[in-house]
């Protein structure tokens, strides 16, 4: 409830500003933002004013890598790899399936990685570059490995992240991110005919909104074997 | 120079273009006015209408300061880096909504870039550092009225936050450069919580009145 009487709401747009008030108080305030005026005007009296202060950190360098993967997310989305929402585009899903007939060319690999008699695999490639074969998934039951194919990796600071879009549910759900050595284990995995894997790049820790937030880089139908 | 003449400007909106790649960035850099090119107001001005060139040029500028920030807040160079990474990326994407008129574009930068490491602090400090009352290893500058300096709107701030009794100083300070939470300010400064909020709180009713209008 943000008040209507000036001093307690400047006090509320101070604490905000300050950042001390508590995550779901300073929901309500940024919620608020956009449709009343007075409060913004009070965020913004303390934005300028306290600014001054933000000298007391010594200035530093930032890590090399930081601009390049800025420049990376800002791009124009090229091929199909969308940042937001690639879900609704019916785009990836049709080169999900033409993606099938590599299936095919990887059963070879599928049936020689061990432990796992498959009896239902993906192969996730990118749209990108020319459809070259990132990840392979195979799974027997409930138990799935999802496996980075030698050589791919994340960009530098970012993890890749798994997620699986079921066929009458296009909203993704987060499988997990894939450790440093390229191997996710799924102890338990729905991922049935006419499923999709598909790996997004994302912070180390994963996405923070159970979203994809990066551009989705490889995906693939799951087929049975 | 006008924004035009230096380049600056684009006839069309941007990300719905198609392009928006540097081939169609009319911006070269190309300017006589050296000024232009360390503005961050100019800079971010231009990278509301798409430049990329521009938003180079504003990173440049820019992020050692705001690394800076981030750093002090999250302590960690991995997770500052992400922040860092982050908020610029916002900027790219909100930057048309920048109002030189509403005030500096490097308090709109700050602001972008304290919120990013307050929420990812706020998340590492309660999954891992949460016990751990004395997060940090500086504690806030005797000095602080000396480094927030003395020229325009800084001199006004320094006056008034000259005027506050010291504690209610020191919570300031905790609060929005090291980003701690109330009862984090509580554990450090060895006091009960509600007595820091009360201080908080206090301190924002008198630089409201000093600073006004």
């Amino acid at each position: 409830m943000i008040p209507a009487d000036p001093e307690e709401l400047n006090a509320l747009a101070g604490e905000y500003v300050l950042g001390t008030l508590d995550a779901r108080v300073a929901r309500e305030v940024e919620a608020a933002l956009s449709h009343d005026a007075a409060l913004r005007e009070a965020v913004l009296f303390w934005e300028n004013r306290l600014h001054p202060l933000s000298r007391l950190s010594r200035p530093a360098s930032p890590p090399p890598g930081v601009w390049d993967a800025i420049d990376a997310r800002i791009r124009p989305p090229t091929g199909h790899a969308r940042f937001l929402r690639w879900w609704d585009n019916p785009v990836p899903w049709r080169w999900a399936s033409a993606s099938l007939a590599a299936v095919a060319a990887a059963l070879i690999v599928v049936v020689a990685l061990p432990r796992h008699q498959a009896n239902f695999a993906a192969v996730l490639s990118s749209p990108a570059q020319e459809h070259t074969t990132g990840f392979i998934a195979s799974g027997s039951g409930d138990t799935w490995t999802l496996r980075a194919v030698a050589g791919v990796t994340p960009p530098p600071g970012r993890a890749f992240e798994a997620w699986l879009i079921a066929p009458h549910d296009p909203r993704p759900r987060p499988l997990g991110v894939v450790p440093h050595d390229g191997a996710l284990h799924l102890a338990k995995l729905d991922a049935s005919s006419g499923s999709t894997l598909a790996i997004s790049i994302e912070p180390p820790g994963g996405s923070p909104t159970g979203l994809p937030t990066g551009p989705v880089v490889y995906a693939g139908a799951v087929t049975q074997m | 120079m006008c924004l035009a003449a230096a380049g600056w400007d684009r006839p069309e909106g941007r990300r719905e273009s198609a392009g928006g790649d540097v081939a169609e960035d009319r911006f070269t850099g190309d300017t006589d006015n050296v000024a232009e090119l360390s503005s961050a107001a100019v800079l971010l001005e231009a990278t509301g209408r798409g430049s990329r060139i521009a938003f180079r040029r504003l990173y440049e500028l820019e992020s050692p300061r705001l690394y800076g920030i981030a750093l002090r807040i999250v302590r960690r160079p991995e997770i500052a880096a992400d922040v860092l990474q982050d908020a610029f990326v916002q900027v790219w994407q909100n930057a048309g909504r920048f109002v030189r008129a509403q005030g500096a574009a490097e308090a709109w930068l700050t602001g972008i870039v304290r919120f990013r490491a307050l929420d990812a602090v706020r998340k590492v400090r309660r999954e891992i550092l949460s016990d751990d009352p004395a997060l940090g290893d500086e504690s806030t500058e005797p000095d602080v009225l000396e480094k927030i300096g003395a020229d325009g709107d800084a001199a006004a701030l320094r006056e008034c936050m000259r005027a506050l009794e010291e504690p209610q100083r020191h919570c300031v300070a905790l609060a929005f450069v090291d980003g701690l939470s109330h009862s984090e300010i509580a554990a450090r400064l060895e006091k009960p919580l509600g007595t820091v909020k009360s201080l908080v709180r206090r301190a924002l009713m008198a630089l409201r009145k000093c600073l006004g209008p």
